[in-house]
């Protein structure tokens, strides 16, 4: 079954049905979520990681994921929000790898972690930035910068998680975002 | 869930050619998660683009390691004992651990236990024959030729001695099981019915040594030409029953053993070279 249906969007049902069909083991439902899903996530994805390879293998580690454990979704919230979470955090395993074993402890030893937990940096950026240019204003942030700012305050990162993405250290995430922080405000202003 | 704003479809278009400012992209990206009419757009022009091919790429990879069927048992078993994937496929994938290969090897066995029962001759023959299910599980699994998975074996994110030893470890204890098995069913449990145990071992590790010079068949075949001829001129010189198998014969496999384990620790480079 390798050639792709016709449209995705026939099927009547919606994404969150589709999940809970991958339990029973319904592999077309496997296959329209991937239609419906891996474009958008294989597009987002290759704009945060240069190597083709390890998107591609992002991408495919994220529906294997799905399909073997359906029951991470949870019957709220948008199915494309909860896809893109995994896609985001399988890439930045495959990036990580070889895994160090402080950072294989400190999983296991939080399975609670959720970007809410660490305080997410979302809040650091947006807080205090009023409403103007605010496109213009990202626009003259540098790459650096922006990419930080899109790890973070976009995707929903953690510093940690943004670090690993971006292969820099903690510290140096931090200081980019309040450089980052400062110059939206100094724009906005 | 459909908001009323949407993506322009011109934005979009440049998202997806890849040629549109951050501020836009940020935008799109944000409304994408909670717009499925968006994402219906940015499916199409993927799928009218050159990232069509990696994403057909993409799914082939999922229905491989998603699809049940292809799993094999054992497959299944390597996953559960909590082995990486790519390990299991690779042991799935050998010959040498498939169940026609343990029927194969088992009817051998049982051949020869059978014949145990018979005389010391049979015994003899026992002897001679279970040493050689390792050995043969061993060059099986491993080497152009023979080995169906020799390429996935070469694409593997693994150095080659890595993979050699795991197969062969594998394949070891795959076969040593079945042997010992069989020699549960031999007439006397005394200390015969584990005497095959080192010479296994040491085969193996001699096998797995010249294979590093040669290929692994024609190491295989030398080596249990050169073990049978041993222990039958051994057997006719000496005066004692079974002598190759006794004191000096195991202290002598266990030097074998350790010396061909030397060399192949030394000759690790070359078995990584000749697949590079």
């Amino acid at each position: 079954m390798n050639q792709a249906p016709a449209d995705p969007w026939a099927d009547p049902r919606n994404d969150a049905a589709l999940v809970q069909a991958l339990a029973g083991g319904d592999e077309g439902a496997l296959r329209t979520l991937f239609d419906r899903h891996a474009p958008w996530i294989y597009l987002r994805l290759a704009r945060r990681c240069a190597d083709p390879a390890v998107v591609e293998e992002a991408v495919q580690d994220t529906f294997v994921a799905v399909w073997r454990k359906p029951s991470g979704y949870r019957a709220s919230g948008e199915v494309a929000a909860w896809l893109w979470g995994i896609a985001l955090r399988r890439l930045i395993d495959r990036l990580r790898r070889p895994a160090r074993l402080a950072d294989r402890f400190r999983r296991v030893a939080s399975p609670l972690r959720s970007p809410s937990y660490e305080r997410s940096a979302e809040e650091q950026v947006l807080l205090g930035i009023q409403f103007g240019d605010l496109a213009g204003a990202l626009n003259h942030l540098s790459p650096e910068l922006r990419a930080v700012l899109q790890a973070t305050a976009l995707d929903g990162l953690t510093t940690r998680e943004a670090a690993r993405l971006l292969g820099i250290p903690v510290g140096t995430v931090k200081t980019r975002l309040m450089r980052a922080r400062a110059q939206l405000r100094k724009e906005l202003a | 869930m459909t908001p009323d704003w949407h993506a322009e479809p011109v934005a979009l278009r440049h998202y997806v050619a890849g040629r549109i400012d951050e501020a836009g992209a940020a935008s799109i990206e944000a409304h994408i998660p909670s717009c499925w009419r968006c994402r219906r757009s940015v499916a199409t022009l993927i799928g009218l683009g050159p990232m069509a091919a990696p994403l057909s790429r993409i799914w082939g990879g999922i229905e491989e390691r998603t699809d049940p069927v292809r799993r094999g048992a054992i497959e299944r078993l390597v996953v559960r004992v909590g082995l990486p994937e790519h390990i299991a496929r690779l042991l799935a994938a050998t010959r040498s651990l498939r169940l026609s290969w343990f029927a194969a090897m088992s009817i051998a066995l049982g051949f020869a236990a059978l014949a145990a029962h018979g005389s010391t001759d049979g015994l003899l023959l026992f002897l001679i024959v279970a040493p050689l299910v390792p050995l043969a599980g061993v060059a099986a699994a491993y080497g152009p030729g023979v080995d169906p998975a020799y390429e996935v074996g070469l694409a593997a994110p693994m150095r080659s001695f890595r993979l050699l030893l795991i197969r062969s470890v594998a394949v070891l204890a795959a076969s040593i099981t079945l042997a010992a098995a069989a020699a549960l069913t031999l007439p006397h449990l005394d200390w015969a019915a584990a005497a095959w145990l080192v010479p296994s071992l040491a085969l193996t590790l001699v096998t797995l040594a010249l294979s590093t010079y040669v290929s692994s068949l024609r190491a295989a075949v030398g080596v249990a030409g050169g073990w049978v001829a041993a222990v039958l001129v051994t057997e006719s010189l000496s005066r004692a029953r079974l002598a190759a198998f006794r004191g000096i014969g195991q202290l002598a496999f266990v030097i074998v053993a350790l010396v061909a384990a030397a060399i192949l620790a030394n000759r690790r480079d070359a078995i990584d070279r000749r697949s590079a």
